[in-house]
């Protein structure tokens, strides 16, 4: 076994040393990345690998703690919601700056959060559907709403509503707000944002570089300004071997979205942590409700009863043993993740093969009908998923075929119902349940993912739960609405993964938060 | 002054080729399955965003409309905007065509070094052991898929021995050189297998023909019977296979670049066709077919040279 006296003294030895490492100052992180940015500007990063950048560059007035669990204080060092929740008071730290030093203000603030609630800016103005007005008296920042919102806490540490420097836009090239942000964006450089770090790199696809924000306002151990990192520089490597081979050669400290494949291997090499961090992210696949299949022929899915049948057929242990090899937990709250807040913790269709039978008994289900399951070509998680599940249905009387396709054409399929099952994922962009649940279940927003399930009683209490302020009474709200999705199951519930980075141990600190942020603030590299 | 009208009539010739090739691409990635604006906005957008999505990029407007605007711009030097870049189709790719070009140009070098020797080794020595080992190896190049070669050579010489870097494209010539070198060596072990095959069939033929068995009874020198007669002759079909070969080439930097963390045109492709920037893809099919066919041409102009008999033809 690698792991010998040699490795025990050199574990020892960091540990030992740790104290010291954890404030260590300077140096280059080196980042291997699936895929590169394309504009990160709060308001109009719109894909996970933007969106998961912007709190390097830019800040929000609240934060999400690291467990994702509470809201804590950012920008705004303290907060209170009035008793009628309509109204949102932050009060702003002293003295803040943006990353070139110059004031970061009450104007800014305005000027941020009217580009996060303009509709015809970005895609995310409808968070913010309930602000009515922002004002400002001096470092007091006012927040109303036209109506009591329980999420709005959770929309002021989100992404969207970080930051931007209004004199850096005023003064940027471009007609449009849009054309602004290209430009600042394609410029980089200091001023933009007053996160820890502030883009001084960038070549599209390629490669990215972001450097310490030294006016940054959050403190280090050592009582100096956040990152303890001189610079993180990023290298865009799509291929999961290339990526890994590249930590392995030692040419980058870290790589993310390890393929599970390879975490045991990793996780064995003593000079690599192959870090699990706990992630909002569920695999889980949408099933057509509908009476009948887009090309008018009955669905035999549009039954309850077959829909609950594959579910307890599903062995997840089974499929989270093949595809994550172990990685993983089968879904407990059928809505959302179990690191996601109000989740309920249910026996969620455990494999019960008698159960299955049955149901498709009572059901009437006819031998050999025939089902397709629509995949995204190239995965060899979703080829793995499909011959598990052939198999597992099979006893059932059904007949699974595969249709493979890429992922604009599994998202146009989903739009337009033309599918029987598809395979789907996942992560929360928000430190709150309702987006999770709007997407899944509530059917005016996208026919509960493609699914075209719709419950009035679900509605009701998904609308209720949005203008609900009584912390408990929301929660009985979402705990009705799991146990109503449970019982229809208009999904077949997988399971939920971890964010699986593996990391060299000459580094610490870094984190990867339950919503995907990466965050460098903390992390150091021992030279 | 016939070479110059023979360079403008092929050159005239392309013409209707590229507007074949506009037609062509223009269908096609319309029908490809996908939404762009879905590709652009992400799952989680909603109805309206998406409308507003489509309407911005004119995806909208009836494709004779959409056609014409494509045609006109595209005449003017205007290859469009990139959705998923936002910015000019243009200016990406002319920041990714030098990654490529070297990589291809040091991929060719490559294949000739190797191909060219060993031809000449397994043609002089046809039927004994040296032409065996160099066929059968060549065969096991030949029938295994590029990305796996890559992943060998990376794993080996990259990741273990350390003697190139695992990815990336390097700066400057000889950083680009050090850097590129397996990548192009992935794709040279192919190409080069095909042309040894080639070049080696050709050496035989020629050393049969009786123009060489006269040059032989004559007492000439063997060097300047294969350096004069053999391999002038010999390279006539190969040149035509290089010329073929630069064209499976372009494509294999799909793979390639991928494998490699190659930020060049193939790479880009990939990303452009996942994301259904039409702009893009269109952008980079015509550069594909304008390096294609002035590869074409300089294999024609190379085989005119080597072979008189096919000028003005």
């Amino acid at each position: 076994m690698k792991r010998n006296l040699t490795a025990a003294i050199l574990a020892a030895t960091t540990a030992l040393a740790m104290p010291a490492l954890a404030q260590e100052r300077g140096g280059t992180l080196n980042f291997a990345r699936y895929d590169g940015s394309r504009l990160i500007d709060p308001i109009y990063a719109d894909r996970n690998p933007d969106i998961w950048m912007v709190g390097s560059l830019f800040d929000t007035l609240l934060r999400s703690s690291d467990d994702g669990k509470s809201i804590v204080g950012g920008l705004a060092e303290s907060f209170e919601v009035s008793e009628d929740g309509k109204t949102v008071t932050l009060m702003l730290q002293d003295g803040l700056k943006f990353s070139d030093g110059s004031a970061l203000d009450a104007e800014d603030v305005l000027y941020s959060l009217g580009r996060a609630r303009n509709p015809d800016l970005g895609p995310w103005a409808g968070m913010l559907g309930n602000v009515s007005d922002v004002t400002a008296d001096g470092n007091t920042i006012t927040v109303s709403l036209s109506q009591p919102d329980p999420t709005i806490l959770s929309m002021l540490a989100t992404f969207n509503t970080a930051i931007v420097n209004k004199d850096v836009f005023d003064a940027a090239a471009g007609a449009t707000d849009q054309e602004k942000s290209a430009a600042i964006f394609a410029a980089g450089g200091p001023g933009v944002g007053s996160g820890a770090f502030y883009m001084c790199g960038f070549e599209q696809g390629a490669s990215m570089d972001f450097c310490a924000n030294e006016h940054h306002w959050e403190m280090g151990a050592d009582g100096k300004p956040l990152p303890y990192l001189d610079k993180v520089h990023f290298d865009i490597i799509p291929d999961d071997a290339t990526r890994i081979l590249k930590l392995q050669a030692g040419e980058v400290d870290a790589v993310e979205f390890v393929p599970f494949s390879r975490v045991a291997e990793l996780d064995a090499d003593p000079a690599i942590n192959m870090n699990l961090f706990p992630s909002t992210r569920i695999i889980y696949s949408p099933i057509n409700t509908r009476e009948t299949r887009a090309d008018g022929s009955a669905n035999p899915l549009n039954d309850v009863r077959v829909r609950q049948a594959i579910n307890y057929a599903t062995n997840k242990d089974a499929l989270i043993g093949l595809v994550l090899q172990g990685a993983g937990q089968p879904m407990t709250a059928p809505l959302m993740s179990s690191s996601t807040r109000l989740a309920s913790k249910l026996d969620l269709y455990s494999y019960d093969m008698d159960k299955a039978m049955a149901l498709v008994k009572e059901a009437g289900l006819e031998a050999g009908t025939k089902v397709t399951l629509t995949t995204l070509a190239g995965s060899s998680d979703d080829a793995t998923i499909f011959a598990a599940l052939q198999q597992m249905w099979a006893p059932l009387g059904i007949d699974l075929v595969v249709e493979q396709v890429d992922g604009a054409t599994r998202g146009a399929k989903n739009r337009s119902g033309e599918f029987d099952i598809h395979t789907y994922g996942w992560v929360d962009d928000v430190n709150d349940p309702s987006q999770v649940t709007g997407w899944l279940g509530y059917s005016p927003v996208r026919s509960a993912v493609g699914t075209g399930w719709e419950s009035a009683k679900f509605n009701e209490l998904f609308e209720a739960s949005g203008k609900e302020m009584d912390q408990a009474a929301r929660a009985q709200q979402y705990a009705e609405m799991q146990d109503i999705y449970a019982e229809a199951a208009p999904l077949l519930f997988m399971y939920e993964t971890p964010f699986a980075v593996a990391i060299s141990t000459a580094v610490d600190g870094y984190v990867q938060t339950p919503l995907g942020a990466n965050i460098f603030s903390r992390a150091t590299v021992s030279k | 002054m016939a070479g110059l009208q023979y360079v403008l009539k092929r050159l005239a010739l392309m013409v209707p080729t590229f507007i074949l090739v506009m037609i062509i691409i223009f269908l096609l990635v319309r029908l490809l399955p996908g939404d762009p604006a879905i590709a652009i906005a992400g799952d989680k957008a909603s109805d309206a965003d998406l409308a507003a999505i489509r309407e911005k990029l004119g995806l909208n407007d009836p494709l004779l409309v959409q056609f014409w605007l494509f045609f006109t711009n595209t005449l003017q030097g205007d290859l469009g905007r990139s959705i998923m870049m936002r910015t000019s189709v243009s200016s990406v790719i002319l920041e990714r065509l030098p990654t490529t070009g070297f990589l291809a140009l040091f991929a060719v070098t490559l294949s000739l070094l190797i191909a060219g020797p060993l031809a000449f080794v397994a043609a002089l020595n046809r039927g004994k052991w040296p032409d065996t080992v160099i066929r059968t190896v060549f065969q096991v190049g030949l029938s295994m898929p590029v990305f796996y070669i890559g992943l060998i050579l990376l794993t080996f010489l990259a990741a273990q021995l350390r003697w190139f870097p695992v990815g990336g494209s390097g700066d400057g010539f000889f950083g680009q050189l050090y850097y590129l070198f397996l990548p192009s060596m992935t794709v040279a072990l192919y190409t080069s297998a095909i042309i040894m095959r080639n070049l080696r069939t050709s050496i035989i033929e020629v050393l049969d023909a009786e123009y060489v068995q006269f040059a032989r009874a004559k007492g000439l020198p063997t060097r300047l019977i294969l350096g004069r007669h053999v391999l002038r002759n010999a390279l006539i079909s190969t040149i035509t296979l290089l010329g073929l070969s630069i064209g499976n080439l372009m494509s294999g930097t799909l793979v390639t670049e991928t494998v490699f963390a190659v930020p060049g045109l193939g790479r880009l492709m990939l990303e452009a066709i996942f994301a259904r920037d039409y702009p893009l893809i269109q952008g980079l099919t015509l550069t594909f077919a304008v390096l294609v066919s002035i590869v074409f041409l300089l294999t024609d102009l190379f085989q005119s040279l080597l072979d008189p008999r096919m000028r003005l033809t």
